[in-house]
C-alpha cells in the first residue's frame, strides 16, 4: 500500500507540468527543489536516529564499550563469540521463539473466530466491534498494571475465579513455570483487536453475490464458510500471521511491567537480555552485538516470509 | 514569488524572529545568572511514596534555614532506572553535584571514576565523622582508605508483630514486647502459637517474584551463622554451603501453609498484615509508616537470633559525589554543608521508619521515645550489607538472580541444596565477567 502511493502521485504531477510546455525542465528542477524540501526533515530525523544509531550500535558490538564510559576498544568479534556461548542468549531467543508460538497461534485464530461471529450478525455489532477493539488501544504500561491485579496470587481476579471453582490457587506471574502463559493471556486480550479489525474488513470485502449463488445452489452455512469465507481470507491471514510473528518477536515492554523489571530465567526475552546486559549490566558493546544476532535472525525470517508469499502469489 | 519586495519581506521577518528569539532566551537566561551568591545544587534521589515526601521535608527545612544554598532535588524510579541514568551522567563528567545511592552500590560505582571522594577532614570540620556513626554503617563508605559515601540511615530487615494478636497467642513478656526467641526451633514455635491467634496466617512474608525478599531474609538468616559470602572478582563465590542449606531449609519450614502462605507476593503480604490478618510480618523498615497509618496495634523488633551471631541484612542510603569533570569548589563547599545538615536534621527521618546513621539524632531523649522505632534501633550496629563486588547491591540484577535460583524450593519444596547450588554456579559465572566500569581492574 505505501509503495504504491508516491508512485501514483508523482505520475500525476508530472504530466500535469508536462502540458505547461517549453517551462517544463524549470518546473521540473524547481519541484525538484520543493519535493526535496518537504522531504529533508524527514531524511534528517532518518539519518540521525535510524541510520546513525544503526552504523554506531554495529560499530559498538566490535568494542568493549561500557554505559560507565570504560572501554571502548576494538575487541573483534569477542561479543560475537561471547553472545553465541552465552546459555542465557539462547535461552532468551528460546523464551522469544517460544512466546511467538503461544501468543500467534490465539491471536489469529481467535481473532478470525471473533470476526466471524460479529460479522454474521451478532445484535449489537458495533458494541462487540468497540470491544474488541479498545483494548488495543490502551498503553502497555495501562494493561500491564491491570494484569498485575488480575493475577495476583491473593487478591486477585483469576484466582478468585479459579478458588469459585474449587481450584487451587496460582502464582501467575511468579511459577516460572506458567508465568510466560499469563504474559501469553494479557498479551492476547491486548492486541487480539487488531488482527480482528483486520479479518472483519477481509469478511465485509466478500462479496456478497457470492453466498447468494451459493445459497441458491442448496449451500448452507457451514458449506459457505469452508469454500468462500475461509479461502478468501487467505491473503489477509498471511499478512496477519506476518504481522504477528514480528511483533510477537519483540516482546518486552508488557513483560517488563508485568515482572517488575529483572526477569525471571523462563520468561526472559531477548529484547529484555538486550536490555539488561547494557543498561543494567552496563555492557554496550556486548549488548550491541546480541542485538545484531537478533536482527539476522529477523532478516531471514523475514526473507523465509517474503519466500513464503512470492511461491503462494506464483501459485494464484 | 521571486520578487525582490517579498524576499526581503521574508528576510524582514526572519531577522526580526530571530532577534526576537534571542532576547527572549537572554530573558530566560538572566534570572539565573542573577541569582546572586546563593548557590543551586543538584540532588538526585530515588526516594518516592512516603519516603519522598519525608525528603522533600528535609529538603524544605536545609533550604529555610541557610541562605548559601539552594537545594533543587529530581526525583527517579527506584531501582536500575535510577542506576542506569546516574551512571550516565557521572560517565559524561556532568553529574548532578550530589545523590543518593544504597551503600551497597557504591562498589560498582567507584573503582570505575563514576564517584568523587569525600574529604574525611572537611566532614570532620562540619561534625560528620568516624564517632557520629555507628562503626559498621561508617566502614561501608570507604572502599580502600577512601570515602565514597555518607550514610543518611540504615534500613534494616526487622519484624513487626500485632501486639494484640500476639498478645492473645501468649507470646509477648512483662513489657508487652515479643518473647525473645535464641532458636530456629522456637521460632517456629512462637509463630505457631501466633497462626493459632491470627485469621490468616501467622506470619506475613512476601517473597514472590522478589529476590529482594528472598535475599533480605536469606542473607540475615545466613550472616547470623557468623559468616559473610565473598565475590572476589574473577575467583569464585566463598560460602559456606551447609549454613546457605541450612537457612534456606528454615525459610522452607516458616512457608508451611500454616506459620506462612506460599503464595504473598510484596504486596499482599502487606495486605495481610495490614488488615490484622497476621500477626507477624517479615519486612524492611521502611513500610513502617504505611502500617503505623494502617491503624492496627504495631510493634517492631530487631529479628531475633536464631544462629547465635546478632546480624541484620541492611542497606544504607547514602551521599554521594557523582563524578564531575570540574567541580566548582564553591559547590562543592556547600554540598558538604548540606549534606552535614541534614544529618543533624535527619530526626524526621526516621519517622519513615528509617534508622538515621548520625548518633546525635539516635541518642537523644527525642529519639528514645519514638516507637516503635526506638524498638529496633539497635539493629544500625547488626546491620550486614551485601558482599561488596561490581554487579550485587539494592535494585541488582544479583538479588534477581538469587530469587531465580532459590524461589522454586520455597513454593514448590525444591531441594534447597541444589538451589544453593545454582545459585553459586551464577555467581561464578557472573564473577567471570570483566567489571564493566573497570574493565581492565581485572582480577586482581
Amino acid at each position: 500500500m505505501t509503495t504504491t502511493a508516491p508512485s501514483t502521485s508523482t505520475t500525476t504531477v508530472v504530466t500535469g507540468r508536462a502540458a505547461g510546455g517549453p517551462r517544463r525542465h524549470a518546473g521540473d528542477r524547481r519541484e525538484r527543489g520543493v519535493a526535496w524540501g518537504f522531504l529533508t526533515p524527514f531524511l534528517v530525523a532518518f539519518a540521525l536516529f535510524l541510520v546513525w544509531p544503526l552504523l554506531h550500535g554495529l560499530y559498538l558490538s566490535f568494542t568493549d564499550q561500557s554505559l560507565t564510559g570504560a572501554g571502548g576498544g576494538f575487541v573483534g568479534i569477542g561479543n560475537y563469540v561471547g553472545a553465541l556461548t552465552d546459555p542465557v542468549m539462547w535461552q532468551s531467543l528460546g523464551n522469544t521463539a517460544w512466546f511467538t508460538v503461544l501468543s500467534t497461534v490465539p491471536l489469529v485464530l481467535l481473532a478470525l473466530v471473533m470476526a466471524l461471529l460479529v460479522h454474521r450478525g451478532l445484535p449489537g455489532q458495533w458494541l462487540w466491534r468497540l470491544s474488541f477493539f479498545m483494548p488495543y488501544l490502551l498503553a502497555s504500561t495501562v494493561i500491564s498494571q491491570i494484569w498485575v491485579w488480575i493475577f495476583n496470587p491473593q487478591i486477585g481476579a483469576a484466582n478468585g475465579i479459579l478458588t469459585a471453582f474449587g481450584a487451587e490457587p496460582v502464582a501467575w506471574l511468579q511459577d516460572p513455570s506458567i508465568n510466560m502463559g499469563a504474559i501469553v493471556i494479557a498479551t492476547v486480550w491486548w492486541t487480539v483487536g487488531f488482527n480482528f479489525l483486520l479479518y472483519l474488513a477481509a469478511l465485509q470485502n466478500i462479496p456478497h453475490q457470492q453466498y447468494e449463488a451459493a445459497a441458491l445452489d442448496g449451500a448452507g452455512s457451514w458449506r459457505q464458510l469452508w469454500s468462500i469465507t475461509l479461502p478468501q481470507l487467505g491473503q489477509v491471514t498471511v499478512l496477519i500471521v506476518i504481522l504477528q510473528v514480528l511483533a510477537s518477536l519483540k516482546l518486552f515492554d508488557q513483560a517488563y511491567q508485568m515482572l517488575g523489571g529483572i526477569a525471571s530465567d523462563t520468561t526472559r526475552s531477548i529484547v529484555q537480555y538486550i536490555y539488561e546486559a547494557g543498561f543494567v549490566g552496563y555492557r554496550f558493546g556486548y549488548s550491541a552485538a546480541i542485538s545484531y544476532v537478533f536482527f539476522a535472525i529477523i532478516v531471514i525470517i523475514g526473507v523465509i516470509q517474503a519466500f513464503a508469499i512470492g511461491r503462494r502469489g506464483a501459485r494464484s | 514569488m521571486t520578487s525582490p519586495p517579498s524576499l526581503s519581506r521574508r528576510q524582514f521577518m526572519s531577522l526580526t524572529a530571530t532577534l526576537a528569539g534571542t532576547a527572549a532566551l537572554a530573558a530566560c537566561a538572566s534570572p539565573v545568572r542573577g541569582a546572586g551568591d546563593v548557590r543551586t545544587l543538584e540532588f538526585w534521589h530515588l526516594l518516592s511514596g512516603a519516603d519522598g515526601v519525608t525528603m522533600s521535608g528535609l529538603i524544605d527545612q536545609v533550604n529555610g534555614a541557610q541562605g548559601a544554598y539552594r537545594v533543587r532535588p529530581t526525583v527517579l524510579a527506584w531501582g536500575e532506572p535510577y542506576y542506569t541514568k546516574l551512571a550516565m551522567a557521572a560517565a559524561g563528567g556532568r553529574a548532578p553535584d550530589v545523590s543518593v545511592m544504597h551503600a551497597s552500590r557504591v562498589p560498582g560505582y567507584a573503582p570505575g571514576g563514576l564517584l568523587d571522594t569525600w574529604d574525611v577532614g572537611r566532614l570532620a570540620d562540619l561534625g560528620v565523622d568516624e564517632s557520629a556513626f555507628p562503626a559498621a554503617v561508617w566502614e561501608k563508605g570507604f572502599i580502600g582508605d577512601r570515602l565514597y559515601s555518607v550514610a543518611l540511615d540504615a534500613h534494616p530487615f526487622v519484624l513487626m508483630y500485632n501486639t494484640e494478636i500476639c498478645d492473645a497467642a501468649g507470646v509477648l513478656d512483662a513489657d508487652g514486647r515479643l518473647q525473645s526467641v535464641t532458636s530456629p526451633e522456637e521460632f517456629l514455635e512462637l509463630a505457631r502459637a501466633v497462626a493459632g491467634e491470627s485469621e490468616g496466617h501467622g506470619l506475613s512474608y512476601g517473597y514472590l517474584g522478589d529476590g529482594a525478599q528472598l535475599w533480605r531474609l536469606f542473607y540475615t538468616l545466613y550472616t547470623q551463622h557468623g559468616l559473610e559470602i565473598a565475590l572476589p572478582e574473577g575467583g569464585e563465590v566463598e560460602m559456606d554451603v551447609d549454613a546457605a542449606v541450612d537457612s534456606l531449609s528454615f525459610m522452607q519450614q516458616l512457608l508451611d501453609g500454616e506459620i506462612a502462605a506460599r503464595e504473598n507476593d510484596y504486596q499482599s503480604a502487606i495486605a495481610e498484615f495490614a488488615t490484622g490478618r497476621s500477626g507477624l510480618f517479615l519486612t524492611g523498615v521502611w513500610e513502617l509508616r504505611s502500617m503505623l497509618e494502617a491503624g492496627i496495634p504495631l510493634d517492631a523488633t530487631v529479628i531475633p537470633t536464631l544462629y547465635g551471631t546478632p546480624s541484620v541484612y541492611a542497606d544504607s542510603h547514602a551521599f554521594t559525589l557523582p563524578h564531575q569533570s570540574a567541580p566548582d569548589p564553591e559547590t562543592r563547599d556547600q554540598v558538604y554543608r548540606f549534606v552535614a545538615d541534614i544529618l543533624k536534621g535527619s530526626f524526621d527521618w526516621a519517622e519513615a521508619g528509617h534508622i538515621p546513621a548520625y548518633l546525635p539524632v539516635t541518642e537523644s531523649p527525642a529519639y528514645a521515645d519514638l516507637l516503635p522505632q526506638a524498638h529496633y534501633a539497635e539493629a544500625a550496629e547488626l546491620v550486614r550489607y551485601d558482599p561488596p563486588a561490581w554487579f550485587t547491591g539494592s535494585g541488582s540484577r544479583f538479588q534477581a538472580e538469587f530469587g531465580s535460583a532459590v524461589q522454586n524450593s520455597l513454593l514448590r519444596g525444591d531441594d534447597p541444596a541444589a538451589a544453593i547450588e545454582r545459585f553459586r554456579a551464577r555467581m561464578n559465572a557472573q564473577l567471570r565477567m570483566p567489571n564493566p566500569a573497570n574493565p581492565d581492574g581485572g582480577a586482581a
